[in-house]
């Protein structure tokens, strides 16, 4: 321990006193030692002291002061290895990761075989995935610590991370063979030996795979695993009949898992649809009770078997009363002509149970009669069926029926709720789901689903007060969802507050989903050790895996969406502040007056933004501090988060680079969803990247060349380019030109927008792109682009209410100038087509339930 | 619907069937915890999308004062797939685990004194018993029923089916 300033014996005990302190989290006391050193005059500067300090202080919430002690401390001793040490945990303790690396990386410098920095810059490291880092540190442990079993694995796993499975596994192997063989296997070594076979696997050596496991078949506990493997395996060696032999196996012990009946396919070398179905009525004879072999064959069938198997299929399910039985079969609705004779077989059981009480007339005189559920439970199916169809009226018929034949039965009141929803009104589809939710108030599924009509309907505070039935008292219900990561209910709010124009809290919202993605990250922290001493290592190496691609979740999708889609509108129209007079001259101010102006209020905004956080944050300290002091040692390791303020929010200085933070995620991690790139290109249009517009535009069109949306990027990114022509880099034009090709096919933007219309004229989704973009390039021709997607009848082959709220989006968003009128008919003839629908309705004709609220208006949603 | 152990990309799912089914809720560190220590004995039964619809997480009691057991942290399976029988299966299949990987003797859960639906489940589909009543176990002061259901049984069934069927494989 070089330190520079060694203390005497008798301040030096008091130092390893310190130490012990802050170990068992006497913080109170080690402060008090620590002052017994520092009251020395020979050494108020003594380095290593002044760093434990302000370490010590760091645990009672003092932050500041942990700093200014810390770094004074490595100041006066910047060859002391604890000085160093320290300085790193306390970066490390406020997610600092890349700083705390460098101080333990300087401690090293001056202690380099110092046990407890280097596992804690090991464990820094594969948190923040430096693995050649991580490589070398665990070399490090192994070389000062070579009997400890952590010392191998460590070492093995750094370079199964970095795909070196030829070093993995000799150092695997090497450390195995050390080991006593004993008969007695534990668990510990049974899941080491499904790592190693792991890693094997992962290597490719299929064959040294196999030989591996089937030689140790006896010392691995976890059979179930063992065998899924020796399936795997023997299926993809080709040797079919021992992976026969596994699959068969495992099916005895779970039928249930659908896997093990396509592995059985594929190693039996079925092909033809007749004998896949063939196979599955055989298993279905040995397991009576299982659902796959009677489910996975109506996938393969067609024809007449596919109606004898569908028909025992359904009258199963309706005699016995199974509430999912629809959504069960929901998947083959993609053939048309399963379809067809599904609701052929339920119309039949309808007639015949209401004459003669079975399923089929033809059967008057056999067996006993059906239960009277049964025809509740057809009624139930064919409203779900209709509902699907789109047939709102057939479905709101069946759903009725089966109400006037079981009025208390809470699923009916769901599925009239979703079927409401479907078809288009929010306020009526939440009403029936309030009263499901009255009729079995202890269920929290059916209070969830209600509270997420409501938010569909943009009624959040009675949608928080029914939430509140099921969580924690004394904390408001929409804390208490935060604190338990209840991602969709925040994205729903998010959601709401956007249709409500309430930005800033739609924001939040959005935040408070990225910050759970951010602390779930963090969670893998403390495995790092743990799963070593577990040896649960392939779940630990999967637990990597995922946290590396962790936003890649729909949750996050669709949360990081709606904040892009916000921050584009509030980058279009910020907020205004009440304060300032000049917005109501900004009419007659020329544009680039405008800029300045809004430039201008900007910095303006940010100056006084600045202060009040200032003074905020002094007053969050001083609170703080006065907790800390009442409350005695408590321990604040959790770094202080900025409080999310909504209205700070939707003042953000710089919306776009706000939303370039939620969007690199998804370019990362979901750039397989063309909405992605459609999303960045928005954000980099407004901000007149050229060549990052050519990438998004380039990525989409890798993806889906004819989206509607795309065509729309692709022609304004063709007539920004001719608008700026002058003004390009040489080289950027370059490189545009050299994809002008592909992405225009080399055409002018007039045809190519002319083109599109044409080739994809029966689309109204596409029609309404290519008559956005007529507009956009002639003003002029504003009737013919309106008459192409107004005019809607018999035109077009996907008039849904999805399309057609978009034009109607479209519309009022001006995205076709003035057309007061067009609006007006446009949405008389959507109200033919979808009586229930709101949006289709003049605002004041919406009667809803008891609520002030006002409805969504599609003017509040952002332009994109 | 299929059946399947959990994996660790299935722990933020479970959690979010959680949050729409019970009123118990916990942070996903907690279920980490689960998926990291006994990775064999979470299942889940998901939809042909591969959305979980319900799950079972449970865990191992080491203390060493009493018998080796599993217990049972959290069961749900939305209303929605309810009469499918998947919690009994659910349930099986982590009992199967328990007592093939951490030879355990019985598992142990806890319910709702209020939750008739559950305690039907428990006491007659999965034949567990009753042990006692822990007054004021859930956070809202409600009591429960600590349940119990002996595995011996079942090991001795699964090492019959075993020794008849589980012919080794011989090359």
């Amino acid at each position: 321990m070089p330190s520079s300033n060694p203390l005497p014996p008798k301040e030096n005990a008091l130092f390893k006193r310190i130490l012990r302190c802050y170990e068992q989290k006497q913080y109170k006391n080690g402060l008090k030692f620590a002052k017994q050193i520092l009251s020395n005059s020979k050494f108020t500067e003594h380095g290593e002291t002044l760093a434990m300090k302000g370490l010590t202080l760091n645990c009672l919430g003092r932050k500041d002061e942990a700093y200014e002690y810390v770094r004074r401390g490595l100041r006066n001793d910047l060859r002391s290895h604890v000085c160093w040490h320290v300085y790193g945990l306390l970066q490390r303790s406020d997610k600092k990761y890349d700083e705390a690396i460098k101080c333990y990386r300087n401690a090293l410098k001056w202690e380099k075989d110092n046990i407890q920095i280097l596992r804690d810059l090991s464990l820094l490291q594969i948190q923040m995935r430096d693995l050649e880092g991580y490589r070398d540190t665990r070399y490090q442990l192994l070389m000062l610590r070579p009997t400890q079993r952590a010392s191998w694995i460590g070492y093995a796993m750094s370079f199964h991370l970095l795909g070196d499975y030829k070093s993995a596994l000799n150092i695997l192997e090497t450390f195995l063979d050390q080991q006593q063989k004993g008969n007695n296997y534990d668990y510990e070594h049974s899941e080491l030996l499904l790592y190693q076979n792991m890693v094997i696997h992962e290597s490719g050596d299929l064959k040294r795979a196999l030989l591996h496991l089937e030689k140790r078949e006896d010392q691995i506990l976890d059979k179930l695993t063992l065998k899924e493997i020796l399936g795997e395996l023997n299926l993809d060696l080709e040797q079919y009949e021992k992976a026969t032999k596994y699959y068969e196996q495992l099916m005895r012990r779970n039928p249930e898992k659908t896997t093990y009946y396509y592995k059985l396919i594929q190693a039996r070398e079925l092909v033809k649809s007749e004998d896949i179905v063939q196979f599955y009525l055989v298993l279905g004879d040995l397991y009576p009770k299982s659902n796959p072999p009677k489910r996975l064959p109506l996938n393969y069938a067609v024809g007449d078997q596919f109606k004898t198997l569908v028909d025992s299929y359904l009258r199963q399910g309706l005699r016995k009363g199974v509430p999912p039985l629809f959504v069960d079969l929901r998947s083959v609705y993609t053939d048309k002509s399963k379809v067809e004779i599904i609701e052929q077989l339920l119309l039949q059981y309808t007639d015949a149970l209401k004459s003669i009480g079975k399923f089929a007339e033809t059967e008057v005189n056999n067996g006993p009669k059906e239960p009277a559920s049964a025809l509740l439970w057809v009624y139930y199916f064919l409203a779900q069926h209709y509902d699907y169809l789109d047939q709102t009226e057939k479905a709101l018929m069946y759903i009725d029926a089966a109400l006037e034949h079981t009025p208390t039965l809470i699923e009916l009141f769901v599925t009239k709720g979703r079927i409401y929803k479907h078809a288009g009104d929010p306020y009526e589809a939440c009403k029936w789901l309030d009263e499901a939710q009255a009729l079995d108030t202890a269920d929290r599924y059916i209070n969830s689903k209600c509270a997420k009509y409501m938010l569909r309907a943009n009624k959040l505070k009675e949608a928080e007060e029914i939430c509140s039935k099921f969580t924690r008292e004394g904390v408001s219900a929409m804390e208490n969802l935060n604190e338990m990561q209840c991602m969709w209910f925040q994205t729903e709010c998010a959601l709401a507050y956007q249709r409500l124009g309430k930005y800033g809290e739609a924001l939040k919202k959005c935040h408070e989903v990225d910050r759970h993605f951010s602390e779930i990250i963090e969670d893998q922290f403390d495995f790092h050790t743990y799963c070593m001493r577990k040896m649960t290592l392939c779940s630990y190496v999967r637990l990597l895996r995922l946290e590396d691609v962790l936003r890649g979740h729909p949750f996050y999708f669709k949360a990081a969406r709606c904040a892009i889609e916000v921050y584009l509108h509030l980058f279009d129209e910020p907020v205004k502040d009440e304060n300032t007079e000049q917005e109501l001259n900004i009419e007659n101010l020329a544009p680039s007056e405008l800029k300045k102006l809004r430039n201008k209020q900007r910095k303006a905004r940010r100056k006084a933004e600045q202060e009040s956080a200032q003074a905020a944050q002094a007053q969050v300290k001083r609170d703080q501090y006065h907790k800390a002091k009442q409350q005695g040692d408590v321990e604040a390791d959790t770094p202080h988060l900025d409080e999310l303020v909504p209205e700070k929010l939707a003042k953000a200085e710089d919306p776009l680079e706000q939303a370039i933070k939620f969007l690199q995620p998804l370019q990362n991690l979901a750039q397989n969803r063309i909405e992605t790139h459609l999303m960045a290109f928005e954000i980099y249009f407004k901000k007149e990247k050229v060549l990052l517009m050519l990438q998004s535009l380039k990525r989409a069109h890798k993806l889906d060349a004819i989206n509607p949306k795309l065509h729309s990027c692709l022609v304004r990114f063709h007539e920004f380019l001719t608008k700026n022509k002058a003004t390009l880099d040489e080289t950027i034009t370059e490189v545009i030109e050299s994809e002008k090709g592909v992405l225009f096919k080399n055409k002018d933007v007039v045809l190519l927008n002319r083109e599109y219309l044409d080739t994809y004229g029966n689309s109204l989704e596409a029609v309404l792109e290519g008559a956005k973009m007529l507009y956009y390039l002639n003003s002029k021709l504003q009737s013919t682009a309106l008459g192409l997607v107004t005019n809607i009848d018999n035109k077009y082959q996907d008039v849904n209410i999805k399309t057609c709220k978009n034009v109607l989006k479209s519309l009022k968003n001006g995205d076709f100038g003035p057309c007061d009128t067009e609006i007006e008919q446009f949405m008389t003839s959507c109200q033919v087509l979808f009586p229930h629908a709101i949006d289709f309705r003049s605002p004041s004709s919406i009667v809803h339930c008891e609520s002030n609220h006002i409805p969504p208006d599609p003017d509040n949603y952002s332009s994109n | 619907m299929n059946i399947r152990c959990a994996k660790p990309e299935d722990l933020m799912n479970m959690q979010h069937c959680n949050l729409l089914c019970l009123p118990e809720n916990y942070q996903m560190k907690y279920y980490f915890y689960h998926g990291l220590s006994w990775p064999q004995l979470s299942y889940v039964a998901e939809d042909e999308k591969g959305n979980i619809v319900g799950y079972v997480l449970a865990k191992m009691e080491e203390d060493n004062e009493d018998l080796k057991h599993g217990h049972i942290t959290s069961l749900a399976v939305k209303r929605s797939y309810r009469r499918l029988g998947l919690a009994q299966k659910l349930m099986d299949q982590a009992s199967e685990a328990m007592v093939e990987c951490f030879d355990a003797k019985y598992v142990s859960l806890h319910v709702r004194k209020s939750n008739r639906a559950a305690l039907n489940l428990y006491k007659n589909a999965l034949k567990f018993e009753t042990v006692e009543i822990e007054p004021k176990y859930y956070a809202d002061g409600e009591d429960a029923y600590s349940m119990r259901r002996d595995l011996s049984e079942f090991a001795k069934k699964l090492k019959a089916r075993d020794a008849v069927r589980n012919e080794k494989i011989e090359e």
